[in-house]
């Protein structure tokens, strides 16, 4: 972990409304060394009797990481670079608050392990300046990995936005998503 | 031969389907492989650019290659998993041989090529030469595709040669043919990234092509309008400006209006009309009745929608359309694809940068499988095999007497029929599944059960070749050198990544072996791929499909070329039509007048739902590949039965409840998924399952009269609710029987 | 990590500590069984113990944590306790004992840290009560001064005999090579991991030298300077002894001062994977949470409510307008949610795309 090469130039851009639901990004993220075959990125129907839509989650990497602090093990930590990383497998105790807590609905209780696993953003590539397995393949680039520039000029109408809105709480992350320009938040509630 | 020679559930237990997964950590060597091969995933037409990892000649894992420019490493579901395909329990790793009651035995290549030649010897003189047939697949490379063609015209000297291409775009194909000359698409697909407006037009993108949705993308990020034509809300047309729910079997209908819209409007180019084209005036007379509400009685789409599309696409500066099977798979294929052509020809938008017109071909080389002459009807550089002077010169290359090079043969259905009819004895097929991928599979089944003698080449036992009584293990697609052509018309390589494993062979050496013993080894001396891929330059010299200019090497400098190519210092033909100089005889494009007509089979009181079919995202094909990746059939387990909650209704049936759905062919249970996602009088089910899961029980093998393709996109059918809810899980349908 | 000292913290350390000092004192029979060679030993367990408590109680009091640790004995006390202590047992064995929740996740890796894990942990069972003087071994004074006698040996427990074998026995021989016999297992499960560490590409991306590979080499010194120093005594005749009994202690002791910050405070730490479990199975009993969206249950209403104050007391308020929380959807509940916000933005925004 010392040694890195990771790029603090690219960062995460999430558009759902661009995600077709063809799982490749699931696919592609059991392929991530860190994770051992399981999946950690989540696709799912919005709600299929009605539409087709589905939406596209990876971890956010929340600045204030609520996961972490109501980990009773101290099992979640998040690096310099803002990645917050899965669980430490010795420390987990496999008690599930992280996943009922994240605004998001990220982390997923291995219950086989009696642990949980998270994205931590392809830590094995990232840290070697590669881009995540999910955004690599994502053939909607609903997920996109690059930097500031390339995606304002690749999309000038839409704005990254980090701040979310859940009623009384405001949730400031490290990954972005598109929405239409001029926008500053994205209340969810 | 007759029936399985053991039951299907022993067949299952010794050869599969079984699911592969990758063990929990990975394969051993993934982090520090051997080699990491710049290849193309196997399955469909996109044939985007992979990096294979391998390891002790096993593929091991991939990664993404960022530099091909048509994916940049981007990747579906099926193509991550691809490389589970190999280090495949399931793998055929022995020629079989069948023994009845017990099964397949594993024999000696000898003993099993030495029955093949002795079996097809013996069919020919009893009842000639065309009594023996040859079933061939456009997953093949162009040099095995060309092989097959010359194998069975050279070496069996059957006329009785077709492939799977004709249940995939043959349709297209005439339809470009009939209309430009040439059949490919116009242009490559970064042509739409600049395209004002785009249509979509009976193609899943988003399950079928999903790298392709990339492209669209791009195009809406620069503000391009999008109108999806589906029965469906397809993932596509969730955010689409317009989506057209046409009732299956009508598209000519709608096209045919939109056409009389734009020439009541004036939305026509006059100059390029009147230039370029010809039979404008029968064409529009055709269309002259096709009003906005006769439209929307037929295909059931609201008039306003129409002329909205309608109006889009007629004031669009640069467009670009784009169908698939949704529009081929119908006895009026052909007018389908001629309906989209006309539309494209009125507002002259071809032959320029952003504006384009193609068909998105499926399989992984369904665009130079279609091309080098394994086709009944074709013969290489999409010559025509009924044309005497493309006779001469194709007799020439191969060294034969042209009075010696058979004539045209029947059509893969056609096929099946004559087989079915007694006329028809022998078969060999390779890269074939039609035990799952023909309509009206149960009337296919009794024709395989009726042959004297039939061999399969495949690297595992598909559903079909079950019923075989030899199957020769061939090869996987990273085990052998090529080329294939991308539904872009872009010519790339295929690499060997690694060898077959224990005794199975590639299948250029079986073809090879075989022809030498039916005693054309004087014909088939090639040393390697590329000696077979420069024949094949030769044999396309001058035919519409022209490689001739396509060298391994150039292939692998630019990361593919696209044809026509006609020489060495060509750079190749990313855009057609630049010079407006069109292949057609007159060497202008051809209007064809379309006039609306029923499907083949129509709804009526007993048989009162539309049914049609298509493909789910994790699966390809028959799914002989992907039936057997765990993670695959696990996106997918089983093929649901999509109904609309009103019609859901109509027949008390609850979500997830076992659906009896039958045709005048068939029937299959299926459980419902109630969507408000598809039109409210028709139901959907995809194909890629075998046995009682199979939607191919019901569908119906009405075929196009010019392409010879069936209607699997609209029978009529009726349902009857079991009450029984299934719960995920369940049932297993991968290795149904 | 905690900056400031924790008075609790310190109070419950400090009085444990002593406590085990007095028995230890007395236990030892007032020093009288207590080996002196073993005092470096004494004080970085003594150390380790006070450092482990202080750490544990530190821990204890992060809302979280003492959330489950409450509602555990809660449990445990109301409601049917010999139903929960014999729960409580069985899953001690399967998830401490034989830490079975590591076997799906590879054989090899559940091998290897059993191994490494029953030889720590019996190797703790048996040099700490030695370095506290709680265990002693004696010459059965009955045999020792009879020449044709076979030897017998006393183990005593706080000076109490608890059982005697013959000298030479094979008995004997476990006994006196325990400590052989946690080497190995230490070792084996040791290289494993080690060996894992430095070809796994998914964790030579995530380790840190100090957090996953000094414990390892930490316990591979222990391990072979242990085996180390019996090989020297009982082949060598006592070649580097010193140097290895040295290299031992100081490696020996480091580990014990390190537990309660490094890795190994997880051995202290994992029985609360026990309480999580009597926390799910009660919280079943009380009923489950469903899901607003999806309509479907997703964990227990008790968890739901319990993570409402949770959160709160770290700083989060999820509370929403209505009076609801957001915390009561299920993890596809609020992506789904998200989503569905997304979609209302993207659409008021005119545009999916750009």
């Amino acid at each position: 972990m010392e040694v890195t090469a990771y790029k603090t130039d690219m960062e995460f851009f999430v558009d759902m409304q661009r995600c077709i639901g063809c799982k490749a990004c699931e696919m592609a993220c059991a392929e991530c060394e860190t994770n051992g075959q399981e999946s950690m990125i989540h696709v799912n129907y919005v709600e299929r009797a009605v539409t087709i839509q589905t939406t596209v989650q990876v971890c956010m990497h929340c600045d204030d990481p609520v996961c972490a602090k109501v980990c009773p093990a101290d099992a979640i930590s998040k690096d310099d670079f803002g990645v917050v990383h899965s669980a430490n497998t010795s420390r987990c105790i496999g008690c599930s608050n992280c996943v009922m807590a994240c605004p998001f609905g990220v982390p997923i209780k291995e219950e086989k392990y009696d642990m949980m696993m998270k994205c931590n953003m392809c830590y094995d590539r990232t840290s070697a300046g590669k881009k995540p397995m999910c955004a690599t393949v994502c053939p909607s680039q609903a997920l996109f990995y690059g930097t500031r520039e390339e995606i304002s000029r690749m999309r000038p109408n839409s704005t990254p936005v980090n701040t979310f809105v859940f009623g009384e709480q405001v949730v400031t992350t490290k990954v972005n998503i598109m929405m239409p320009k001029g926008s500053t938040q994205l209340k969810v509630h | 031969m007759a029936k399985l020679p053991v039951s299907p559930e022993k067949i299952i237990e010794d050869f599969g389907p079984h699911l592969n997964f990758t063990p929990t950590e990975g394969y051993p060597g993934r982090d520090e492989p051997d080699a990491t091969v710049k290849t193309h995933c196997c399955f469909c037409g996109m044939q985007c650019g992979i990096q294979l990892l391998v390891k002790n000649n096993k593929v091991v894992g991939f990664e993404p290659w960022m530099e091909f420019p048509f994916n940049e490493g981007r990747l579906c579901p099926k193509g991550v998993q691809r490389y589970l395909q190999d280090n495949h329990p399931d793998r055929l790793l022995d020629p079989l041989e069948r023994v009845e009651g017990k099964g397949f035995k594993p024999v000696s290549w000898d003993t099993a090529l030495d029955r093949v030649t002795a079996e097809i010897q013996r069919i020919q003189q009893a009842y000639g030469k065309d009594a023996f047939s040859i079933l061939s697949g456009v997953s093949l490379t162009n040099e095995k595709s060309y092989l097959m063609g010359k194998f069975a015209r050279v070496a069996v000297k059957t006329s009785n040669l077709d492939y799977n291409g004709r249940l995939c775009m043959v349709s297209a194909g005439a339809g470009n043919k009939k209309a430009f000359g040439l059949d490919r698409t116009s242009n490559n697909y970064t042509d739409l990234a600049h395209a004002e407006v785009i249509i979509v037009a009976g193609a899943n993108v988003s399950e079928t092509f999903p790298t392709l949705t990339y492209w669209i993308w791009r195009a809406r990020d620069n503000g391009a309008k999008l109108i999806v034509v589906d029965p469906r809300v397809i993932p596509l047309a969730r955010t689409a400006d317009i989506h057209l729910p046409i009732k299956p079997g009508t598209d000519s209908a709608l096209y045919g209006a939109m056409l009389k819209y734009l020439v009541d409007h004036d939305m026509l180019d006059h100059d390029f009309i009147n230039n370029h084209t010809t039979g404008f005036d029968e064409t529009i007379a055709a269309v002259k009745d096709y009003t906005l509400e006769w439209a929307e009685q037929v295909t059931g789409i609201e008039k306003e929608k129409i002329e909205q599309a309608a109006a889009m696409w007629g004031k669009a500066s640069t467009s670009f359309l784009l169908h698939a099977r949704g529009i081929e798979h119908h006895s009026k294929g052909v007018e389908n694809v001629l309906g989209c052509i006309n539309l494209v020809l009125a507002t002259g938008r071809i032959g320029r940068p952003y504006c384009g017109y193609g068909t998105i071909t499926g399989q992984g080389n369904g665009q130079g499988g279609r091309e080098h002459g394994h086709k009944c009807d074709q013969l290489p550089g999409n010559r025509d095999i009924t044309n005497p002077e493309h006779r001469k010169y194709i007799a020439g290359v191969w060294g034969i007497p042209e009075s010696e090079l058979p004539g045209k043969g029947l059509t893969a259905y056609e096929l099946i029929e004559a087989i079915h009819r007694g006329e028809v004895k022998g078969l060999l097929s390779i890269c074939f599944n039609p035990l799952v991928s023909l309509p009206n599979n149960n009337y296919v089944r009794e024709a395989l059960e009726k042959l004297e003698f039939y061999v399969a080449i495949d690297f595992f036992l598909n559903e079909t070749a079950r019923h075989a009584d030899i199957i020769l293990a061939g090869s996987l697609h990273e085990e052998e050198e090529g080329t294939v052509t991308t539904a872009e018309g872009r010519v790339v390589r295929i690499r060997a990544a690694v060898s077959p494993p224990a005794n199975a062979r590639t299948d250029t050496s079986i073809i090879l072996d075989l022809a030498a013993r039916l005693g054309a080894a004087d014909k088939f001396t090639y040393k390697d791929s590329e000696a077979i891929f420069n024949e094949l330059r030769i044999a396309s010299k001058g035919g519409t499909a022209n490689y001739y200019g396509i060298t391994y090497k150039k292939i692998e400098d630019n990361m593919g070329v696209f044809w026509p190519c006609p020489s060495e210092d060509h750079p190749g033909t990313p855009r057609l039509w630049e010079d407006k100089k069109f292949a057609t005889p007159d060497g202008k494009a051809h209007f064809n007048p379309v006039h609306y007509r029923d499907p083949g089979e129509v709804t009526d009181e007993e048989y009162p739902v539309v049914l049609t079919t298509g493909r789910v995202v994790s699966q390809y094909l028959s799914g002989t590949q992907t039936r057997r990746i765990g993670k695959l059939v696990g996106l997918i387990p089983e093929p649901l039965l999509e109904i609309h909650p009103e019609l859901a209704m109509k027949y008390g049936i609850r979500q997830r409840e076992m659906v009896k759905v039958s045709t005048r062919r068939g029937t299959g249970e299926f459980p419902a998924n109630i969507v408000e996602t598809i039109r409210k009088d028709t139901v959907f089910i995809p194909y890629h399952w075998p046995g009682r899961k199979s939607a191919n029980q019901l569908t119906i093998g009405t075929l196009d009269p010019v392409s010879k393709i069936p209607e699997f996109k609209v029978c009529a059918c009726k349902l009857e609710p079991l009450g029984v809810i299934s719960r995920p899980g369940e049932t297993t349908a991968f290795d149904s029987i | 990590m905690h900056a400031s000292l924790n008075k609790k913290a310190l109070l419950v350390a400090t009085i444990v500590t002593l406590g085990c000092v007095v028995i230890s004192f007395y236990g030892s029979r007032k020093l009288q069984n207590f080996d002196p060679a073993l005092i470096a030993y004494l004080f970085g367990t003594l150390f380790a113990l006070f450092g482990g408590i202080y750490r544990y109680c530190v821990w204890l009091q992060r809302p979280p944590t003492w959330m489950y640790f409450r509602r555990t004995w809660q449990f445990i006390f109301k409601g049917s306790f010999f139903v929960h202590i014999w729960l409580l047992l069985e899953d001690s064995v399967k998830n401490l004992l034989f830490q079975r929740f590591i076997y799906p996740r590879g054989k090899k890796r559940w091998f290897a840290h059993f191994m490494l894990a029953s030889g720590c942990l019996a190797a703790f069972a048996i040099t700490i009560p030695l370095t506290l003087g709680w265990i002693n071994f004696t010459l059965d004074p009955g045999t020792a001064l009879d020449p044709g006698a076979v030897k017998l040996y006393n183990a005593n427990f706080f000076g109490f005999k608890v059982m005697s074998f013959k000298l030479g026995s094979v008995l004997a021989f476990l006994i006196f090579h325990a400590l052989t016999w946690c080497s190995w297992a230490v070792i084996a499960g040791a290289v494993i991991f080690f060996v894992r560490r430095l070809t796994n590409a998914g964790l030579i991306a995530s380790q840190t030298f100090e957090g996953d590979l000094l414990p390892l080499i930490l316990l591979i010194i222990i391990s072979v300077t242990g085996l180390g120093l019996n090989f020297s005594y009982a082949f060598m005749k006592g070649m580097a002894y010193d140097f290895m009994s040295v290299t031992h202690a100081i490696s020996v002791i480091l580990f014990l001062v390190w537990i309660p910050f490094g890795k190994f405070f997880h051995i202290i730490q994992r029985p609360a994977q026990i309480g999580a479990h009597i926390y799910k199975r009660e919280g079943k009993k009380r009923g489950m949470a469903v899901c607003p969206h999806t309509g479907k249950e997703f964990t227990t209403q008790l968890h739901v409510n319990d993570l409402k104050i949770v959160t709160k007391q770290v700083g989060f308020d999820f509370t929403l307008e209505d009076g609801s929380s957001h915390l009561d959807y299920s993890p596809e509940g609020k992506r789904s949610l998200l989503a569905k916000a997304h979609l209302k933005a993207r659409q008021e925004g005119g545009s999916f795309f750009g």
